[in-house]
């Protein structure tokens, strides 16, 4: 009895308000936009039985999705968003390779310092970090400033509300979630690996290319999807950083929803986002699955 | 065989140069006397002063607060529970939907989760507010502490909890006076964890606040969206201060923690 | 024993192909190599034994060059080592954790140093195949290391280190990992391959069964210094101090005062007892205090006292240890010391013959016994 009960609590709470939300969602993107409250029809009622059951379905369609395919706009910010997804997952990685890679050869008595300093910005609000570069890139900001005082630029550069400044963006607020894992991978790796390979007559450049980085793959893998995926339904970033040339999935939803108050076809851009990320996420637990049978 | 060589040294300070110069840049500009915020005009402590007249700031905090703590508590409670019954419950009926139910929310976009949530609230005629922003904030964060825990029940020796039983404990006994001392440093950081993500939540908080409750985040982004202002910087520097003083001292704490047991393991060594 | 004997070490002609001279390995404040000197010939199976914290694996990982000395010279060949870098030394070592590259199959991880060579395809392919045959891995080459067994990795770990053919094979530890009946086969493949190969094997262990088994020479290591080098019966039958009698197999250790004889010492060890007789060639530097070494099973055991024994000592069966092919006895002596002697069970389920408490008489020769300098 008590069993059923740990088990049912979390386990209805989990239905109600995670599964039967997004039964919701996929239902409103079959309905028809209408002026009313809510502003779709048809809406279930039960009061009418079977038959108001069956035309409820009768009346579901697929014309969100087929008005998503006709409208330019929206595919553009799919295709835009996994590119800028992509794209500063990258870049994630090139930063944050390095970063990890110093801390596990730093000394031991600095690494709980470092570790923390690596997860202080992961406690601290995200809005005010993505904030927090606004002054910066602006055209006056601190980079324009400090780069017309160095002399290298002669007119400011423009940074903020373009893709760039996205890209910094998510580097930027993404980076811990890249150097975790990495530094985890780096961590277990035996040190006794690297000597065989210069044992074995490797210099200390290939060593890294041949043993340091394909055991550190997992890492790598687990840090770009944990990079990828929040970063393709990003909404912050593009809305505070991105201007509005910058397109991303995110911040379309969010419109449709808020300013147009179009809810099925604010449904149907939330569905095709999840059928996109299903693979990522799918890979994702693959490699995590390999993780876990690798460390047994 | 490590070598700390200057390219790790280079990479090392760029990178936390990286990770720190903005929220530095943030603090010291947040004490700047003039309006236009990236001039600076001499030291001023004024946008604290406008910050905190500001009432709707407070009450947003205020709710913000409230939020936070309500939201992660029952968080805490129903997380455990998940981890445990990840665990422990072994198998039962639609384990499979539940364990999926856990890790979906983590990767799931916010925009859908706060969407989602909306429709449900709105399909049941549920008036939206403070109410209805602590649900949200439930159930994702009860994922996130489901997680924390169960990574660590893992890891447990099950056969503590064996002992206890086979010492007279009934189940609920062993779970209260075995385990959750054990595991009590990971509900605590899942608590935590629970607290902060939903001090830092727009997006969700956007999608079920109504008119009635607005949190800090929505005001902020509100006034942001508008361009830099003083009086974010000042408040930002607030919460960048209090983030620190808690990751430091707790991370104090432990160190402390393990160094006692460090010695005390090293003095029970040396009289055995 | 073979016609000709394995002991370049007793010919002055012969060139060691491995000096250390003079060799002192300080990490800080810590002396972890104290100024040793010591030869190492080519062909040789060399065995560095000591407790851990000896400084065995820094002479080890000197020779690999992943340390290099504070002061002296280690030449290989006649070359200075100082500053050859691992991966330029016809050196190679064998990990204690084998070290295998995971995510390479078992013949990747033995082409790998081949590759570094830049050895041409047809060579290489031929020297893994022969590798992998030397090794008997010949089925298991398209794994990974986890999918293959300890005895297994380890052999891949020996063929790795093997195919580069070093002039000189470092084993750290290499058998640590493997149960014991695994170790005790593995221990005469090893002496195999390295007749077969004819490589110069340097062997790191703190195990003194393994050792003896697998050296021609092993050397007693202790806190930086090598106490003995020695074959592994002359270590066992006559070894140069307490620590090393004590280190190498089970010894009695009785203390006395010894007293010059015409064939060796008499050593007195407790009043109002007849002194103990030892020959010995070993002339003690001083006179007087000394050690008496006897090995248990050189000491019999029996009920009557034995006409024909050069030393005999009543005393009383404290405790038995059978341990199946033999049976320890500890006996009291006069003077409250412990004495451990040796049996054979030559029969299976013999009625015991003695059991606790009984009075017994122990005797030995007077070749039995080594002096050691107290």
């Amino acid at each position: 009895m008590r069993r059923f009960t740990l088990i049912a609590v979390p386990y209805l709470w989990l239905l109600a308000l995670f599964l039967v939300p997004f039964l919701i969602v996929l239902k409103i993107s079959l309905s028809d936009t209408a002026l009313a409250i809510p502003p779709y029809t048809p809406t279930l009622d039960f009061s009418g039985g079977w038959s108001a059951i069956k035309d409820f379905f009768s009346k579901l369609d697929f014309e969100n999705f087929i008005f998503l395919t006709e409208d330019d706009l929206y595919w553009k910010a799919y295709l835009s968003s996994l590119q800028i997804a992509g794209i500063s997952t990258l870049l994630t990685l090139l930063v944050g390779y390095p970063i990890a890679y110093g801390m596990v050869q730093a000394p031991d008595e600095w690494r709980p310092t470092l570790m923390m300093l690596v997860i202080l910005p992961f406690w601290t609000s995200f809005l005010i970090r993505v904030y927090s570069w606004m002054g910066i890139l602006s055209n006056e900001g601190f980079l324009n400033q400090f780069l017309l005082w160095t002399g290298l630029i002669s007119e400011p550069l423009i940074i903020l509300n373009t893709k760039i400044a996205v890209y910094i963006g998510i580097v930027y607020t993404y980076l811990p979630f890249m150097i975790l894992p990495i530094y985890a991978a780096l961590e277990k790796l035996d040190i006794s690996l690297l000597e065989a390979a210069e044992d074995l007559g490797c210099s200390r450049l290939s060593a890294f290319w041949l043993v340091t980085i394909p055991l550190s793959k997992g890492g790598i893998i687990a840090g770009s999807f944990l990079v990828f995926i929040p970063a393709l339904g990003e909404f912050v970033i593009p809305s505070l950083l991105g201007g509005s040339g910058t397109l991303m999935i995110g911040k379309i939803l969010w419109e449709e929803f808020f300013s147009n108050r179009d809810w099925p076809v604010a449904s149907a851009v939330a569905v095709i986002l999840l059928l996109i990320l299903i693979i990522p996420i799918i890979l994702f637990q693959r490699n995590e699955q390999k993780a876990r049978e690798a460390d047994q | 065989m490590r070598r700390f060589t200057w390219f790790n040294a280079t990479s090392l300070t760029l990178g936390f140069a990286f990770l720190y110069l903005p929220m530095i840049i943030l603090v010291i500009y947040s004490f700047n006397a003039s309006k236009l915020v990236t001039v600076w005009a001499g030291f001023s402590t004024k946008w604290y002063g406008t910050l905190l007249q500001n009432q709707a700031f407070l009450d947003a905090a205020w709710v913000t607060i409230k939020v936070a703590v309500i939201s992660s508590t029952i968080a805490t409670v129903l997380g455990t529970m998940a981890a445990y019954v990840l665990v422990r419950a072994g198998r039962f009926a639609g384990r499979t939907l539940f364990s999926g139910m856990i890790y979906a929310p983590l990767v799931m976009p916010e925009v859908i989760t706060g969407l989602s949530l909306l429709l449900l609230f709105i399909g049941i005629g549920l008036d939206r507010g403070i109410f209805t922003i602590i649900l949200a904030h439930t159930t994702f964060a009860m994922c996130y502490v489901s997680v924390v825990v169960s990574s660590r029940l893992v890891s447990f020796d099950k056969s503590l909890e064996e002992a206890a039983l086979d010492l007279g404990c009934s189940a609920f006994d062993a779970f209260r006076l075995v385990t959750l001392p054990i595991i009590a440093p990971a509900v605590i950081s899942g608590w935590l964890l629970a607290f902060t993500l939903s001090l830092d939540d727009l997006v969700i908080a956007s999608f079920t606040a109504g008119p009635s409750a607005t949190t800090l985040p929505i005001k902020i982004f509100s006034a942001v969206r508008l361009g830099v202002s003083p009086e974010i910087n000042a408040l930002s520097t607030i919460m960048i201060g209090l983030v620190s003083i808690g990751v430091i001292s707790a991370s104090i704490i432990s160190k402390r923690a393990a160094v006692a047991q460090q010695r005390d393991e090293q003095a029970a060594a040396r009289t055995s | 024993m073979a016609q000709t004997v394995f002991a370049p070490w007793d010919d002055p002609t012969q060139r060691p192909l491995i000096q250390f001279k003079g060799v002192t390995k300080r990490f800080g404040e810590f002396v972890a190599i104290d100024n040793l000197t010591q030869d190492i010939y080519e062909k040789e199976f060399f065995a560095l034994l000591g407790p851990s914290g000896c400084g065995k694996t820094t002479m080890m990982r000197m020779l690999a060059g992943f340390e290099n000395p504070t002061e002296g010279q280690i030449l290989l060949a006649g070359q200075d080592m100082a500053h050859v870098p691992p991966n330029q030394r016809a050196v190679n070592m064998m990990f204690q954790s084998y070290a295998l590259f995971p995510h390479l199959t078992v013949w990747e991880n033995i082409a790998f140093g081949l590759k570094r060579q830049k050895m041409p395809r047809h060579d290489l392919d031929e020297r893994v195949d022969e590798m992998l045959r030397l090794t008997r891995l010949s089925k298991f080459a398209k794994r990974k290391p986890h999918q293959i067994s300890g005895g297994q990795r380890q052999r891949v770990a020996l063929a790795r280190s093997l195919a580069r053919a070093p002039k000189l094979l470092l084993l750290d530890e290499p058998l640590g990992a493997l149960d014991k009946k695994l170790r005790q086969d593995t221990q005469f493949e090893l002496m195999d391959i390295q007749e077969k190969t004819g490589t110069t094997f340097v062997i790191v262990t703190h195990d003194q069964e393994e050792a003896m088994t697998v050296a021609s020479r092993v050397a007693v290591m202790d806190e930086g210094s090598i106490i003995q080098v020695a074959t592994p019966a002359n270590i066992y039958e006559a070894p140069n101090s307490v620590y090393v009698a004590d280190f190498i197999g089970d010894v009695n250790i009785i203390e006395g005062a010894a007293t010059r004889t015409a064939e060796g010492y008499d050593i007195a060890w407790a009043e109002g007892q007849p002194p103990f007789h030892a020959k010995t060639p070993v002339v003690l530097g001083n006179g007087g205090p000394a050690y008496l070494a006897i090995r248990p099973e050189k000491i019999s055991i029996s009920a009557e006292k034995p006409d024909d024994a050069g030393n005999t000592v009543r005393g009383r069966i404290i405790d038995i240890a059978y341990l199946g092919n033999i049976s320890t006895y500890h006996v009291e002596i006069p003077g409250g010391t412990m004495i451990k002697a040796q049996s054979a069970n030559t029969r299976r389920l013999s009625r015991r013959s003695f059991t606790w408490e009984d009075e017994v008489w122990l005797s030995w020769t007077d070749t039995a016994g080594i002096v050691l300098e107290r």
